[in-house]
Formats: structure tokens, C-alpha cells, sequence
């Protein structure tokens, strides 16, 4: 078994254990971030998109509201280029009550989330396919983020730091010593080949599956209630400005117009198991008729893809008084060194990506403090690698590159504009096979024919690239067409059923994927 | 209005067949389509039968068994003599078409294997003769020949399944100098349209290939004159050589279209593109007009007969809407094959058969609609079949088509108005 020796070893890369890695690393830290799955492949790369200005909680829970507004103000400094200032509204639509909005502008008010209301005729000039009979809008400071850019920048930063991320490498069991955790043992989903850790300080990262995490520690009561909830990208953007319903938070209320597509959602079910990722035909009704309220003829869109994300909503069963048993959507620190007696071992989860920075401080502060050394927090300041410029993201950005040298650059995906240079470094880059990873990391295949035309190319570039067999190339690009097909068929109507089928003949009738020799046994044909 | 002998909607395969048939046999006839059909996009091969559910070696030999295992599949209302009798009568077409010297290889006896752009090997009936010479069942070694500047064809990939499946194969690069670097096949079936790029092109690779090789090449040798530019390259290679079938546009399914369309002229038929059926005139149980818009004013034909050859899901004339209800949306005919109410339209896993894959307008045992006496279903638009996991798409397109013209014509027998000879 190979073994690794670290200062600080993180369980979890979604945007908070990342965020940590990050953290730890510009504090002087060794850190080596693991993750079951790749980066960002848990809630954080099944969630809305939304850097929340924080109207959203500014009347239901002003501390959320004003960590949201807070931090928003941050991570436009830091992590600009993986933000599109696209601004927000709330607005009353004909279902709202319409007292809301005057207890909505006291809140914002009160917690310091900028908020300026408008006339609706300007919002409709500004965003012409919204309902036109919504009575009142405020304008707040929403923001959109690309998570995987994000994770990935704060990974490649904490690399270039000395720090070590390793993706597919789950955390199989603890090491303890007595009453201290010594880190723990990561096996790799790949080669099955199992690394043992030690590390000073072990951090639980691990969002909705930290109880479980937990539980491998020998640490007891760390509850997390997975909420699970759903969202629809429509193949293109409806609005160019996020649309929240002025109401109480619940489901189908945001509208988030994010790179060339807008997600509707979301919902929210307490679920047994975080891993549970099933779409019910109900709630893909229920989030079309919440769109169709924000923007009338929603359903005429094309909806490109489903997705479900877990919420890590935190209980602690270890509170004796059940009145202070709360279930809480802030974010929950674990000092179980204080909570327990265990040293050596911090859990951070709940909250929510806008705050994930705010997270990731207070974390590395409570590992400071058990670890007895001072090193200050530099986040707030430090951008994250290629935010250096402190310019936003926009979209048409990729378009405008582009266009320089169309002629000189060989296109793979034509929706998101990948070019072969682009896949080839990122192939060799992430050193993977699962042309999934790729597709987080370049958007590959995220446009509205879903990877029909693109993933055969990227198929054959990949069997190019290192020697790769054909064995190989046929297994990533069927795991590809599942994983497509997972978030596609529960909402296959309209024009996206068309190009499903028309997908169905290029992989199934020109292709023939079904009958590569490994599928199908015909070896001896000829 | 315009009045017709027979107006057939839709010009893929299905609808070009239905309607140089119907013309053959004297009718008077008007294709109209709001745009080309799948062979824009299809290989150009004739896939009868490839998979029932295991591959199908001998189409003939399976396709009685299958006809009756299979009551609701359209080759069980088209019968195996039809499918037989539309071959030959493709074969003389290509023969007889515009493009000369260009054949399609093969009978029903037996499907050949040809490789596709991922290196399966796809079983089909009939072919272009450009891509004969890929039969797995052929001896010798092979070298698939790519290039880096064309990013819808990868040879090693190929050769890499090939090798799997038991063929000495290779995959080889040659270098081509692109105009664009997002080039397809039918940029560059017009250079090999061109005599002298095609011997520069064949003396390159000919010093890199072995003595036994064959040479398979991305679907695109030669737009104009296939046949010309294909011998051409055996002769200068001195091998066989042949042509595999990548992602769309595809030159040989735009072959295809050339040679149906120009049987339906040459039969006296006429054919309108860009002209989309946006209305129905109906009288009881029949169909007495229909009216297209193009270019912004419209147009009616009226006609005893009408043949729906619009296509399925993939075209547009059948839908699914978002409150999950299944139209035909050409003449607002009753379906057939949907899933039941409450039932799953769809399942998990992608490769598995999918309920609604089967759906398609209902019709009697001779191709008749429902609801609707004088209208004939073909092609795509018929259900019961999953066509592209049975590899049977052209062979359904054709069967039906030459079938449906053969009904209307023995009906139009007795009518007056322009009977058809
Ligand atoms: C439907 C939905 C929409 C949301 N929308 C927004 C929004 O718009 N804006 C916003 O600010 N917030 C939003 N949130 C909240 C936000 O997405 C989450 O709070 C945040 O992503 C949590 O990040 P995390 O890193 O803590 O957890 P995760 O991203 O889940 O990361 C935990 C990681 O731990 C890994 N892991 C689990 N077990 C192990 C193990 N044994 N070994 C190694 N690794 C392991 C998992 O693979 C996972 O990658 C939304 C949440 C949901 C559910
Ligand atoms: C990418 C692709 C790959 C394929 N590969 C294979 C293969 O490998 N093997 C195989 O056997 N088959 C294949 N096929 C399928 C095969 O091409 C079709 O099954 C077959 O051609 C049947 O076509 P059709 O003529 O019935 O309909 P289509 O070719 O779909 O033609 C429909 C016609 O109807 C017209 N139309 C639609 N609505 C209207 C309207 N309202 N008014 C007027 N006109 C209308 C359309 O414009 C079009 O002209 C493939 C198809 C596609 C798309």
C-alpha cells in the first residue's frame, strides 16, 4: 500500500472541501483533497448556479442573508472569472401575495443586500419575455458561477502549492490513534489500489454524505438529512437576468440563465439516500408550470437535460435538548476535538455554494486552532488562478475567441465551441478516460444536440491520444451516452425528442455503438 | 388549387419511391416536402433486416419468421415478396440514373458486414458498390485511412474495433490541406470529385499501404461522379478500395436522393422541397385537399389518393408536446404503439428498448390510416418497428413505398379523373 503524509487531508471536492484545500494551501499547509467521485461531482455540480445576493433568505433567515451578500460581494472579487454579473429581480407575479414585497424590501434593507426597486415596465423592456403582468420587481445583485471552472481553479491553485488532489479515491476507513484521527485510508475507483493517508488534521467535507463519513470516524449523531431537488436547463436563455418569484422561498421560484442555457428550479424532499437521483414526471410538470408563470410560453422551449442535487441539511442527534434539535440550512462546523473529545478531526457541511469561501475560513481556523498554530486567512483577497485579471465572465466570450481564427481551429462540439487543441490538453491534462469528466471541465456536450455529433469525435481524438485501445474508447463513449441519456429521458418532449431520435440514429444506426465487438459477441465475424 | 392523381407527402426514401413508382405506372403525381428527408443524413445503404434481435446473416431467410412473430411490424404487412421486388426495382433505378456507372451491390440472401465509423460492423442488404469491397466476409488485410483535418472520421478507431473483431486491420493518417477546418465529406467528396487532386491524393498513399490491403476510406469519394472517382482510386491503388460511412451530411445518402429524385422526373412525377402541409381539407372519411406554404403564400393540391410519407419523431410529423401528448401533426392522424396511460415513456437504460420507440400512425393490412380511406402510410411514419436497433430504416422506407404505390395504382384503376394507366 503507498502512503502519503500530509498536514491536512481533505474528504470531499465539492465547492466547500476544495474551497478548504484551497484555504489550507495558502496558509503553508500540506494538503492532499479526495473525493469518491471526480471534482464537483456531488451537489456541487448538481446545484442552480446561483450566487445568491441573499433576497432570497432576507426575510425568512437574515444571518443567511447576510453571509450570502457578503460573500457575493467576495467572490466577484476573487473568483471573477468564473462569474457572470447577469443581476437579479424579484418579482410579484399574479400568484404572489403581494404584502410580500414590502416585508421583502424592509429585509433587504435590514441585512444589507443592495435592492433597488424598479418600475416593471423597465424590467420588461430589459427582459421582454418575462410575464407582463407582474405588479412589482426589485433589482438585487445575483450572480451566476461556473462551479467547475471554480473547484478546478482552487484545486490547480492549492496544486501549484504543493498539495495533492486526487480524484475517484473515496474514503474507505479512519485511522485512529486512541483519541486522535491520524488520517485516513483512500481507495481508488479505478485501479482498486488503496493509498493510506496520514495527515495532523483530517477535514470531513463531504456535503450530504458527511454523516456517513462521520460514522467511518467512529463519530456518532452527525445526521444529514439529503433534501433532494431538481432542475430543467431550456436550451437557451429565456432571460439574460435571474428571475426569483418575490415570495417565501419554495419550489419552481428562480429562473437562473447561466452560459448559453436557463435552469429552472428547484425542488426540495427529504430522501434517504443522497445518492438518489430519481425524476418524477410530477415534479418535471410542476418545475414547466413554475417556468410558464415566469415567462409565458416556457413549455415551447426545448428542455435540453434534468438534473437532481442533494442539499446537506445538518441535524445534530447529539443536542440533548430537542428544542435546540434544529434542522438548519446554515452551515454546521464540527469541532470534534470540542464535540467529542476527538482531535484531529473537523466535520464542515450544510450551507450553501455562495457561502462555501466563508465555510472553507472558518474550517482551516478551527484546524488552526487544533493543530496550535496562527496562520491567517488569506481568501478574501488572494484570486483564485485565472481571476487574476478581476474581469467577469461573459457570455459570447468563447464566440468572440473564436471567431479570430475559425477558419484555423478544428471544432469538436460546435454548441459550446470546443476546439480540438482544447480537448487535447484537457484529455492529457486530467489524465482520464471518462470523457464525463471532460465534459464538466470544457462543457463538452452540454448544447442542445447533447453530444450527437461531438462525443464520436471526442471519442476518436481520445483513442488518439496515449495509446488509448478501442476497447477502452467504446467503453467511455457508452458510459457517455448513459450518463446523457440519465438526464435526458425524463424530459424528452418536443424538439429535444426529435434530436434524440436523430442522436439514436447517428450512435445506434451509423454507428452501430450497440455492436462493437465487446457488446455483442461478434468476434468471429469476419 | 392543383389537382393530381396522387400527392405523396414527404421526400426521403419512402416518399420518393412511393412517388416515382406511383408516376412509373402512370400516375400523375406531386411530391411535396418541407425538406429533404433522412438521406441527407442516412449511409445510402439499404439496411433490410440486421438484427431480430441477434444479426441476422441471410434477410430472405429470416424475414417469413420474422413477419409472423412479428404480426404489428410493417414487414408483416408488406410480405417478403415486396421486399424482395422493391430491391430490384432499386437496383435498376440506380442502374438507369444519373449517375454513371454507379451500382448498389448485394441481394436479400445474405447480408454483407461493412464496417462503420466507429469500426462495427453493420449489416445491410444492399450497398453502394463504393462500399462493398468492406465486407467482412471478404479475405485480406485492411488499412482505414483518416486524416487529422477531418474531425468526422477517426481510422484508428476504426481499424482498433475492426482488429477486435477478428480483421487484420490499421488505421492510417494522410495528410489533407482544408479550405476550412471544420471541412465534412461533402467538402471533400468535391475534391475527389477533381481528377487531379484525386492522383495526388492516391500517389500519397500509395507508398504508405502493404502489399494486401484494402483500403477503407471515410463516405466521400466523389459527389458528381462516384462511380469515376472510385475506379479511378482501385486503379491507380491497384486494390480494392471502399467507402465507410461516417457521421452526416452523407454523400451517398445525397446519391440516393439524386437517383429517386430523378426516377420520379423522368416518370413525368413533379417534386416540391420547401413546401410544408400546414392544412387539411377534409370530406367524411376521406382527404380532399391538403394545403403547403411556401415562401409565404399557400398552395393546394387536391388528389383521390394521398400518400404520408412525412417520417416520425426524427422528422417533426409526429410529436410528443410537453403535457406528454403524442400527435401526428401532418394530417392529424390516430396513432398507434404509444405506451399506455401511466405507463413509462421511456426507461433508464439508453440501449434498452425504449416504449415509444414503436409509435407510429395506425393503419389496416394495407397500409391504409385509420380514419382516413384514402390515405397510405409509409416509411418512418408506419409503426411497430425500431428501425435503427433492427437496421431495417431504407428497407421499411422502400418496401412500403413501392407497396403503397402498387395499391393505390391497382385501386385508381376504376376512377375517371386521371386513372392511372
Ligand atoms: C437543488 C439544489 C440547488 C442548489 N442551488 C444553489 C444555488 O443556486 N446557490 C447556492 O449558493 N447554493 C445552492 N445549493 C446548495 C449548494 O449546492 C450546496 O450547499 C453545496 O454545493 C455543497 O457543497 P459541498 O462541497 O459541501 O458538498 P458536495 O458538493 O456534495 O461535496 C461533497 C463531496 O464529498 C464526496 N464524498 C462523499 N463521500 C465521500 C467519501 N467517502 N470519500 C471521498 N469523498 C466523498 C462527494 O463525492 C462530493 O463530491 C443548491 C443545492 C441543491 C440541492
Ligand atoms: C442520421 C440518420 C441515420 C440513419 N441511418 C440509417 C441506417 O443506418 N440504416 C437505415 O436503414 N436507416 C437509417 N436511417 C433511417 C432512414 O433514413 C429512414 O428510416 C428512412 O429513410 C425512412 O424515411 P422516410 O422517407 O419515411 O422519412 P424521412 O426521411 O424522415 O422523410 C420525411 C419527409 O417528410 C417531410 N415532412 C415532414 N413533415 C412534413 C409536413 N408537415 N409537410 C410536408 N413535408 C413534411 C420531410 O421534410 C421529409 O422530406 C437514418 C436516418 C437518420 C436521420
Amino acid at each position: 500500500m503507498t502512503t502519503l503524509s500530509t498536514d491536512v487531508l481533505v474528504i470531499g471536492g465539492g465547492a466547500t472541501g476544495a474551497g478548504v484545500a484551497w484555504d489550507a494551501a495558502l496558509r503553508g499547509f500540506d494538503v492532499v483533497l479526495v473525493d469518491r467521485g471526480d471534482l464537483a461531482e456531488g451537489t456541487s455540480g448538481r446545484f442552480h448556479g446561483l450566487v445568491h445576493s441573499g433576497g432570497r433568505y432576507a426575510v425568512k433567515d437574515p444571518k443567511a442573508a447576510e453571509e450570502c451578500i457578503a460573500e457575493n460581494r467576495i467572490l466577484r472579487r476573487i473568483a471573477a472569472d468564473c462569474i457572470e454579473d447577469i443581476g437579479g429581480f424579484f418579482v410579484t407575479t399574479p400568484w404572489d401575495d403581494p404584502a410580500y414585497a414590502d416585508r421583502f424590501k424592509d429585509g433587504c434593507q435590514a441585512t444589507g443586500v443592495d435592492c433597488e426597486e424598479i418600475d416593471p415596465a423597465l424590467s420588461l423592456r430589459e427582459e421582454p419575455r418575462l410575464n407582463p403582468d407582474i405588479s412589482r420587481v426589485f433589482r438585487v445583485p445575483d450572480a451566476n458561477i461556473d462551479v467547475w471552472k471554480t473547484v478546478w481553479a482552487m484545486a490547480h491553485g492549492a496544486q501549484d502549492r504543493g498539495a495533492r488532489v486526487l480524484p475517484y479515491h473515496a474514503a474507505v476507513a479512519f485511522r485512529r490513534d486512541g483519541d486522535r484521527v491520524t488520517g485516513a485510508r483512500v481507495r481508488g475507483a479505478r485501479t482498486g489500489e488503496e493509498i493510506d493517508v496520514e495527515a495532523r488534521v483530517t477535514v470531513n467535507a463531504s456535503g450530504a454524505w458527511a454523516g456517513r463519513v462521520a460514522d467511518l470516524a467512529g463519530i456518532e449523531g452527525v445526521r444529514v438529512l439529503p433534501g433532494r431537488g431538481i432542475m430543467i436547463a431550456m436550451n437557451h436563455r429565456l432571460v439574460n437576468t435571474c428571475v426569483n418569484r418575490c415570495q417565501m422561498p419554495t419550489d419552481g421560484d428562480i429562473l437562473v440563465p447561466i452560459r448559453t442555457v436557463c435552469v429552472i428550479g428547484t425542488t426540495d424532499e427529504h430522501t434517504g439516500d443522497p445518492d438518489d437521483h430519481t425524476v418524477r414526471e410530477s415534479e418535471v410538470d410542476a418545475m414547466l408550470d413554475d417556468g410558464e408563470k415566469l415567462v409565458p410560453g416556457f413549455r415551447q422551449a426545448r428542455a435540453l437535460r434534468v438534473w437532481t442535487g442533494v442539499r446537506p441539511l445538518f441535524e445534530d442527534a447529539k443536542a440533548s435538548d430537542t428544542s435546540t434539535r434544529d434542522v438548519t440550512r446554515a452551515h454546521a462546523l464540527l469541532d470534534h476535538d470540542q464535540r467529542d473529545g476527538v482531535t484531529g478531526f473537523v466535520t464542515i457541511t450544510g450551507g450553501k455554494l455562495t457561502t462555501f469561501r466563508l465555510m472553507a475560513e472558518e474550517t482551516m481556523n478551527a484546524v488552526c486552532r487544533q493543530l496550535g498554530e496562527h496562520r491567517p486567512c488569506t481568501t478574501q483577497t488572494e484570486p483564485l488562478p485565472g481571476s487574476e485579471q478581476r474581469e467577469h465572465y461573459r457570455l459570447g466570450e468563447r464566440l468572440e475567441r473564436k471567431e479570430e481564427h475559425l477558419s484555423g481551429a478544428q471544432l469538436i462540439c460546435e454548441c459550446e465551441m470546443v476546439t480540438r487543441g482544447k480537448l487535447e490538453d484537457a484529455i492529457r491534462r486530467r489524465a482520464t478516460t471518462n470523457l464525463d469528466d471532460i465534459r464538466r471541465l470544457l462543457r463538452l456536450g452540454m448544447g442542445p444536440c447533447q453530444g450527437g455529433f461531438c462525443i464520436y469525435r471526442a471519442t476518436g481524438v481520445l483513442h488518439g491520444l496515449d495509446g488509448l485501445s478501442a476497447e477502452q474508447a467504446d467503453a467511455a463513449l457508452q458510459h457517455f451516452l448513459q450518463e446523457r441519456w440519465k438526464g435526458i429521458w425524463p424530459i424528452l418532449y418536443g424538439d429535444q425528442l426529435r434530436q434524440a431520435r436523430l442522436d439514436d440514429w447517428i450512435f445506434q444506426g451509423v454507428l452501430g455503438v450497440a455492436h462493437t465487438p465487446s457488446s455483442d459477441g461478434d468476434r468471429s465475424a469476419a | 388549387m392543383l389537382h393530381y392523381d396522387a400527392v405523396v407527402i414527404g421526400a426521403g426514401t419512402a416518399g420518393l419511391v412511393a412517388g416515382a413508382r406511383l408516376a412509373e405506372g402512370g400516375a400523375r403525381v406531386c411530391v411535396v416536402a418541407k425538406g429533404v428527408g433522412s438521406t441527407h443524413l442516412a449511409p445510402g445503404t439499404i439496411d433490410v433486416l440486421g438484427y431480430a434481435p441477434d444479426r441476422v446473416a441471410s434477410p430472405a431467410a429470416a424475414l417469413p419468421e420474422f413477419m409472423t412473430a412479428r404480426a404489428d411490424h410493417p414487414y408483416a404487412l408488406l410480405g417478403p415478396d415486396a421486399v424482395a421486388e422493391s430491391l430490384g426495382w432499386l437496383k435498376a433505378r440506380v442502374e438507369a440514373g444519373p449517375l454513371p456507372g454507379y451500382r448498389y451491390a448485394g441481394e436479400l440472401d445474405r447480408n454483407l458486414l461493412l464496417p462503420s465509423a466507429i469500426g462495427a460492423l453493420r449489416p445491410s442488404a444492399l450497398v453502394p458498390e463504393t462500399m462493398a469491397g468492406g465486407d467482412a466476409a471478404l479475405p485480406g488485410r485492411v488499412a482505414v485511412v483518416g486524416s487529422r483535418s477531418l474531425r468526422d472520421f477517426h481510422a484508428s478507431l476504426c481499424a482498433g474495433n475492426l482488429r477486435r473483431a477478428g480483421i487484420e486491420a490499421r488505421g492510417l493518417e494522410i495528410d489533407i490541406d482544408v479550405e476550412r477546418a471544420d471541412e465534412n465529406a461533402l467538402g471533400l467528396a468535391r475534391r475527389f470529385d477533381d481528377a487531379g487532386w484525386r492522383a495526388a491524393f492516391a500517389a500519397r498513399l500509395a507508398i504508405k499501404l502493404q502489399a494486401d490491403e484494402r483500403v477503407g476510406l471515410p463516405a466521400m469519394l466523389g459527389a458528381r461522379d462516384p462511380h469515376g472517382a472510385w475506379s479511378d482510386l482501385e486503379q491507380r491503388l491497384g486494390r480494392r478500395v471502399f467507402e465507410i460511412p461516417t457521421l452526416p451530411p452523407s454523400v451517398p445518402g445525397m446519391r440516393l436522393f439524386e437517383i429517386l429524385r430523378s426516377a420520379l422526373r423522368r416518370a413525368g412525377g413533379r417534386l416540391v422541397i420547401g413546401a410544408e402541409v400546414v392544412d387539411v381539407e377534409r370530406s367524411g372519411q376521406a382527404i380532399a385537399a391538403v394545403s403547403t406554404r411556401a415562401g409565404g403564400h399557400d398552395v393546394r393540391y387536391a388528389a383521390p389518393w394521398f400518400v404520408l410519407a412525412a417520417g416520425g419523431f426524427a422528422s417533426g410529423a409526429i410529436e410528443l408536446d410537453s403535457h406528454w401528448v403524442t400527435h401526428e401533426r401532418v394530417l392529424g392522424l390516430p396513432l398507434r404503439g404509444l405506451p399506455a396511460p401511466g405507463e413509462p415513456r421511456f426507461v433508464a437504460e439508453y440501449l434498452a428498448e425504449q416504449p415509444m420507440a414503436r409509435v407510429g400512425v395506425a393503419v389496416d393490412g394495407e397500409l391504409r390510416a385509420e380514419g382516413a380511406e384514402n390515405v397510405m402510410v409509409v416509411g418512418a411514419a408506419l409503426p411497430g418497428a425500431v428501425p435503427w436497433s433492427e437496421a431495417s430504416g431504407e428497407g421499411i422506407a422502400l418496401a412500403s413505398g413501392s407497396r403503397a404505390a402498387e395499391l393505390v395504382l391497382a385501386r385508381a384503376g376504376g376512377t375517371p379523373a386521371g386513372a392511372a394507366a
